[in-house]
Order: C-alpha cells, then structure tokens, then sequence
C-alpha cells in the first residue's frame, strides 16, 4: 500500500535530497492537572496518504488534534512540516501554515449564509464592501466540486446537520490546505453522505493532501485510511497498515483486551401486552403515520437514515413536539404528554441524541446531573443532599461509571462515561418506557459494549426500550425488532435475530418498493 | 536536573492554586483588603460603629434588590425594572398606608397593611415581567426596560413629579425605621448603644435566606439549571417557564422589601429618587460577587460583599474629598477588574 504513491517516501537515512514528511510529530507530550493525555506521541503522515488515528474515549486522541490545530500547545516534544518546525499558537497559525481541523462539534456561524461561512475571514471585497456576488460565486463551485446540492444563500443555521458538515468541509477546501484533520466526519452523515465524503477524501489524497483521520468506526478506517495509529492511555500502541490487520484486532488494540460478548444474549419476551403502542402518529414536517409497539422487556430499534424522522417520533411521544394525528398509548390508555415533565411523571424517558446540548448540563456536577430530572423525589422544596449523593454513587456502581469524584463537573468525564449519567438521569426515576436516542454516539468501543449490556439488563427487569440508532449492527445486535422509517413513515419491521444491514437498508433506502 | 523540574512543575502548580483562588475568593480579598485600607487610613471615622451602621443602613435596599438580581441571573434573566418598581411599590404604599390612617384606621394595622402592599405589588410586577418574558417570548432586557421606563413614569404620575409624605401623626413609620436591636458593647462616642436598624438585619435576613434558597432548595437547583442550558432543562423535565417566571417575582418582591425599607429609612417615597439607578447599582454588585452574566453560575455571599464593596468604595472616596463626578468613574473600573480576575474560571 504505503509506496506506491508518487509522494511516498520512506526516512531513510539523511541524504541530501531527503523528501521530508508532509507532518511529522516527534515525541510530544501534554498534561493536564489531572492526568498526562499525551506521552510521548509520535506520528508522521505524508503527503497524499490517508492516516487514521483511533483509540478509546480519552486515548488522547483529541488532545493530540488540538495541539496540530493551533488550539493547545505541547508540554514538550516537536512538530514539523516538510521538515519545517512548526509550532502554532493559535487556530490562525495552523490555517496559515494549512493545516486545517473539521471538527467533531461543527465551527459555524448560525446566522451566517453559507457563502459567509466559507468565505469567513477572507471574505472578498470590491470598493471595500463586501463582494457578495464573488463569495456566492466562489462557495458555489466548491460545494460543486465536492457534490454538494446546497444553496450559497442559506442560512447555515437553517441546514440540516450533515450539510453543515459538508460546509465546513468547503470551507476548509476553500484554502490551501496541506494538513486536513478531520475528527468523526461521519456521525451526522448519512450512508449516501458518507460516500460522497470519501470519494472527496480519496480525491484530496490524489493532489497529495495528507489527511488524519480520527473515528470510531473501524470498518471505515479499514476502508478509507493507507496507515493507522492506534493510541491507547496517551501512547501509540501500534502502527499498522489495513492489509495487515482487521476491525477485531484493532478493537482489541485499542481496549487493551480482548472483546467478548461485544452484545448480550436476547432474552425472549414472555408477555404478550404492551407497553407502549404508537399508532398512526404524525408529526407535522417530519414523521406521517408511524407504527410501533414495543412489550415490556422488549428492545425495539428505529432504524432510518438520518432525516427520516426517528429522532421527532421519539421527541413528539415525549411532548417536545406536536402530534397532530394519531395516537400514543401507555399500558392500553391513550395518553398525549404535554412536557418532558408530564411523560417522565408517567414512566416515560427520552435521553436525546444530542448529549452535550441536551442530555447533560455540561458545568454541572455529575451529582447535579444525575438527579435533577428526579428532584422531586429526595425532598419537596430542600433537596436531601447526602441521599443525593448516595444515589448517584449507586448509580456509579451499577453502570460501573468512571468517575473519580462524584461532585466534579460532569464535562470533565468522557463521552462515554457522560452518556452513562444521561441514562442514568432518567432512569433513577424508574421509568417503564425508556427511548434511548443514538445512544452511543461518539462513544468508543469498550463503552458501547457497556451501555448494550446496561441496556438488555434494564430490558431484562421489564423496561420497555426503543433504541434509535445509524449504527445498523448494533440494532441487529441488540433489539428484538427492528423498526424502519423512511422519509417519515414506518417503512416495514424486520426480526432483530434474522436482520441483516441490508434487509434493514432495503427498507431504509425504498428497494424494496420498487421491486413490487 | 530533575529536581530543578520538579520545582518548576510545583511551582508552577503553586501559581495555578493561587490564580484559581484569586479567581474564586478574590472578592473576599478584596472586601477584606478595602475594609483594611480604610480601617487604617480612617481609624477614627471608618470604624466608628455609627459610621458602618449608617453606611450599611443607608444601602441596605439597593442589597436586597442584588439578592433577588443574582438569582433573576443565575436563572438565565436580568431585570432592569427593578429601581422603578421599587419607586413604585413604595409610592402605593404610602398612599395606601396614609388612606387607611387617615381613614381612622389603627396606627399600627395601617402601616403593616401599606408596607406589605408595598411588597405585593413588587412581586405582582415581577410576575407581570416574568409573564411576558415567558409566555409573551419577549426578551427579558426589553420587559424590563419597559418596565423600568413604565413604572417609573406610572410613580410620578401617581406623585405629579413630587413626594409622598406619610401622613401626620403616623408615626409607627419612622419608629420602624429608628427601631432595631443594639448590640450589647457597641457604643458610640457618647456612650449610648448603637442601634442596629431592622433595614440591616433584614438584608442579611435576605442574604442568608437567598443563598440557601440558591444552594438547598430544589427552586434554586432549577434556576441553576435552566440558566446553564435552557433546552436541556427541558429535555430533563424541569418546567422552565414556570421557573424563570419565578425568578422574576422573587426579584419583584425583593424590590417591594426594598421599597419598606426606604420607606421607613426616609418617611416618605420621593418618586424620581427613590430606586434610582438602583438596577445599575444592583448588577454592579452581582458581577462583582462572581455571578456570570450568561447564567447558571453564581452565588449570593458573592453578591453581598459585592455591595459592601460598592459602600465602601464610595465612603472612602466621600473621606478622601474625591469629588462625587469620579466615583461612578472609580466603579465602572471596578467592575472591570472583577470580571477580568474572574473571567478564568469560565475557562
């Protein structure tokens, strides 16, 4: 693999002529009060290759792009371009030198045009105004060149999460890029988003782009990345290429063990009531007569692509949307939530997609977190504060949560560790209907096999659970049944045990419909 | 070598304690740092015990309204009207007060009637707020202002302009206003007690009651918590709306005990003095006490010392003849080096 590229190159010994690597990082390290996230890191892409960096929430992976990025400096250690130091102080720094971060949590500015966006900062002027007819001009072939159908003129606040990526993504085109970093590009696209991102990917490698690529999907990094670095607890574990190693070895690498039983056993349903049934359910602009039930004990997955509406369904059974037709029932009574408040009353809990935004109050203590949803319940008007921190300690122990000190802010835990306490939440006021959307997102393999296990046993005392997810092997993995929306509709039910991703993909993406 | 790092590193720790503590108490050290530079370049006038008596007597309204205003802020809000609901509770106050009198009411019945109408009528002007702020969808700067333009224009109507003198031969008011508890060993020069007025046990009345309100109480967690993230309070089943208007009506009612208190302070409600400038004055002493502007952070004592530092700097500059044009200048540099020392913690 590595070679045959017309960049390639191997260190060598020091020759004159010697071609330096696109990026080299040579022995950093990074502490932190607490901890030492990076320890003697190094790494070196070239040009035109394709390199993937991955590893556990908290491996150090962030850190180290924070430091290529301008946005932390390194305690010690070296970092080069072509063989030129490079040491930024700041995110303008990096863009100067071209070395260019997309983000996990997208940069944009909501109120801007898209075209504003791309051109923010090196807006092109005419007369000293603001040119607009150049910028629109000028964004809309590069979101041609990547294949993007988005109007310059929006307002970027007004898109979709995965165009807003694609933004982001021209927006760091729209420079001379050397150094492209991109931190889990995919976990707002869609399976078709997807592979328009790679093939730019590939396209950028061919005009010699070295690009880090940071993700928790290992069948994408064997598929898209020349080399990958495994890092581990701050330090790099290995470097390999794809041909000489596969997602099992690599999950294993990162977690430091072998992973077994990555999802629990079913257990078989018993009872043949329902919980929850969802009948004819239409939530104005985004879902249109949607069926499901789910049976006590029973995991349900909402499989769709992203845009079909999965997220609304859940947030309109909760009451954070209308509904304005169809029916939701709770134990065979018809009931219509007017709050979060209201269906957590009842027994029913949502934990959001969107974690930081949504899920958890960031500043707030892990103690804080976990019992607000439920304050009612440890004193009317004076919060018990000692029975407080004995439930969320509990709760530490059942969902064997890491976390040092219960009474630290909770952003200072890993995503993994923080969806724990977003589930942990809404569960500690012993909900019956628990609606999990996407949640493990942005969490890294050891964590996942967690919250599958925490899942089917909450499954297992007889909690009724709908998992919303993208991620198709684990709804195959975990769930009983397997519940597709298409645009909007229920678009056909499969059986967890015999789905497969492309039964399920059939479904999602209308095959099926033609062939009848 | 190594050993040479390792000093480095624990002095360099050593400099983090001491910024983050900087960061945390440093309005404690500044109180303590300002109330020492006056006890010692004033010995005989600062510390005299009727000098700290008047001075916390004389602002002991403006820190109540900052109790009420720290928490309006830490639920994510802010409430500019406060000065003119003050103005214009205390004015219908007075009038309901003298009417019952004058009406051949008791003496004593008329003045509790009219100082809790006083406080009534506070908070029913922050629940107008907080509605409007919630249900209306208005912003809260743009509620208040109105209100703090409205209510004060309603006040000089009410007073054509003028004052509102309590009526003759009620005299219960001031008596209040006089009364207190003394101290046991504070004299003054003539050996008399010192009389602790009620205006200032009832600040830190409401000091203590606002901070335990803040930190205890299940309201306070919800302030806290719809000021940190509104959407995810939400998600999480908090009633945000009845929350946030709760936090405008404790900051109405607070500004209705403030108005009992200038009433009984000055015996009758100028209706263009009264409250003036109060919500500046109030802000002021909560960004000094550490409270962040964006919500879901902050705290009470923050706040309290926050006023006692506004007092003291006035009273200082007052005894060192600066003249009274500079001292809003000596504030607004204040405020700017609070927010800057403590802007790290956000960080």
């Amino acid at each position: 693999m590595i070679g045959d590229g017309p960049f390639a190159t191997s260190a060598g010994p020091i020759l004159p002529g010697i071609v330096f690597p696109m990026l080299e990082v040579g022995d950093i390290s990074k502490s932190f009060p607490a901890v030492k996230a990076l320890d003697g890191v190094s790494l070196r892409v070239e040009a035109g290759e394709v390199h993937g960096v991955i590893g556990e929430n908290g491996a150090g992976k962030s850190t180290l792009m924070k430091i290529l990025a301008g946005i932390q400096p390194p305690d010690e250690g070296s970092l080069s371009l072509e063989g030129v130091p490079y040491r930024p102080r700041h995110v303008n720094d990096a863009s100067e030198a071209g070395v260019v971060m997309i983000h996990q949590e997208l940069n944009l500015v909501d109120d801007l045009s898209v075209a504003e966006n791309i051109m923010l900062g090196r807006e092109p002027r005419r007369f000293g105004v603001l040119d607009f007819g150049t910028m629109r001009k000028e964004s809309a072939r590069i979101l041609g060149e990547i294949g993007a159908t988005i109007d310059p003129r929006t307002r970027v606040g007004d898109l979709p999460v995965a165009q807003q990526q694609l933004v982001e993504i021209a927006k760091a085109l729209s420079q001379e890029t050397r150094v492209l970093i991109l931190d889990e590009p995919t976990a707002v696209l869609s399976e078709r988003e997807t592979t328009l991102l790679f093939r730019l990917i590939r396209r950028l490698r061919e005009q010699g782009v070295a690009i880090v690529y940071i993700s928790h999907l290992l069948p994408e990094i064997l598929e898209l990345c020349d080399r990958i670095t495994v890092l581990r607890d701050g330090r790099v574990v290995v470097e390999t290429t794809p041909a000489d190693s596969d997602a099992d070895h690599l999950a294993s690498l990162m977690v430091g063990r072998d992973l077994v039983d990555v999802y629990p056993p079913r257990m078989p349903i018993e009872s043949d009531t329902r919980r929850l049934t969802v009948s004819g359910l239409t939530v104005p602009g985004h879902a249109v007569d949607v069926d499901f039930d789910i049976a006590p004990g029973e995991i349900v997955g909402l499989a769709g692509l992203v845009g079909s509406g999965r997220t609304e369904v859940a947030e309109a059974i909760v009451g954070l949307r209308p509904i304005s037709a169809g029916e939701v029932r709770l134990d065979d009574e018809p009931v219509r939530f007017r709050s979060t408040r209201d269906a957590l009353h009842r027994g029913v809990a949502y934990v959001s997609e969107d974690r930081k935004g949504r899920g958890i109050l960031v500043d707030l203590s892990c103690i804080r977190n976990t019992t607000l949803p439920n304050l009612e319940a440890y004193g009317r008007l004076v919060p018990h504060r000692r029975r407080e921190r004995a439930a969320t300690e509990g709760w530490i122990e059942r969902l064997d949560i890491r976390c040092p000190d219960a009474r630290s802010p909770i952003r200072t835990l890993s995503g993994g560790n923080q969806q724990k306490f977003a589930v942990a939440s809404r569960l500690d006021s012993e909900p019956s209907v628990i609606l999990l959307d996407e949640p493990t997102r942005g969490v890294d393999v050891g964590a996942k096999r967690e919250l599958y296990h925490l899942i089917a046993g909450l499954a297992e005392k007889g909690l009724a659970c709908l998992m919303i997810s993208s991620e198709l092997p684990e709804l195959i993995g975990l769930c009983h049944r397997i519940v597709v929306m298409r645009q909007g509709r229920t678009a056909g039910v499969v059986d967890g045990p015999t789905a497969t991703e492309e039964s399920i993909m059939r479904l999602a993406a209308g095959v099926e419909d033609h062939a009848a | 070598m190594s050993a040479g790092t390792n000093t480095q590193v624990g002095a360099a720790r050593g400099w983090r304690l001491a910024l983050s503590a900087l960061e945390r108490f440093g309005v404690v050290i500044a109180f303590v740092a300002l109330f020492a530079y006056n006890a010692i370049t004033q010995p005989d006038t600062f510390l005299k015990p009727e000098n700290l008596r008047n001075l916390l007597n004389q602002n002991a309204d403006i820190g109540v309204i900052a109790v009420g205003m720290t928490l309006v802020i830490i639920a994510g809000g802010i409430d500019l009207s406060v000065g003119a609901v003050m103005a214009f509770a205390a004015a219908v106050g007075m009038l309901t007060m003298n009417a019952l009198f004058e009406g051949g009411g008791n003496e004593t019945f008329s003045v509790v009637v009219g100082l809790a109408t006083g406080i009534g009528l506070g908070a029913a002007c922050g629940l107008l707020n907080g509605l409007l702020v919630t249900m209306g969808r208005i912003p809260a700067f743009i509620v208040t202002l109105a209100g703090l333009i409205g209510f004060r224009s309603v006040t000089l109507a009410i007073a054509e302009g003028g004052e509102i003198r309590a009526a003759d031969g009620l005299t219960a008011l001031q008596s209040f206003g006089r009364g207190g508890i003394d101290i046991p060993g504070v004299v003054d020069f003539y050996n008399q007690p010192v009389v602790f007025y009620w205006n200032i046990l009832i600040f830190f009345a409401v000091v203590i009651t606002g901070q335990l309100l803040l930190s205890r109480t299940r309201m306070g967690r919800h302030f806290i918590a719809v000021g940190s993230n509104e959407v995810a309070a939400r998600y999480s089943g908090i009633p945000v709306n009845r929350v946030r208007t709760w936090s405008y009506v404790i900051v109405g009612a607070c500004a209705g005990i403030a108005a009992l208190m200038s009433m009984t302070r000055m015996n009758s409600v100028s209706s263009s003095g009264v409250g003036h400038l109060a919500e500046l004055d109030a802000i002021a002493a909560v960004v000094i006490g550490g409270t962040a502007m964006t919500g879901g952070r902050g705290r009470v004592w923050g706040t309290m010392l926050g006023v006692l530092i506004l007092i003291m700097i006035s009273n200082m500059l007052t005894l060192a003849d600066v003249e009274v044009y500079w001292q809003g200048f000596v504030k607004g540099v204040i405020i700017i080096l609070a927010v800057l020392i403590q802007r790290g913690r956000a960080n």
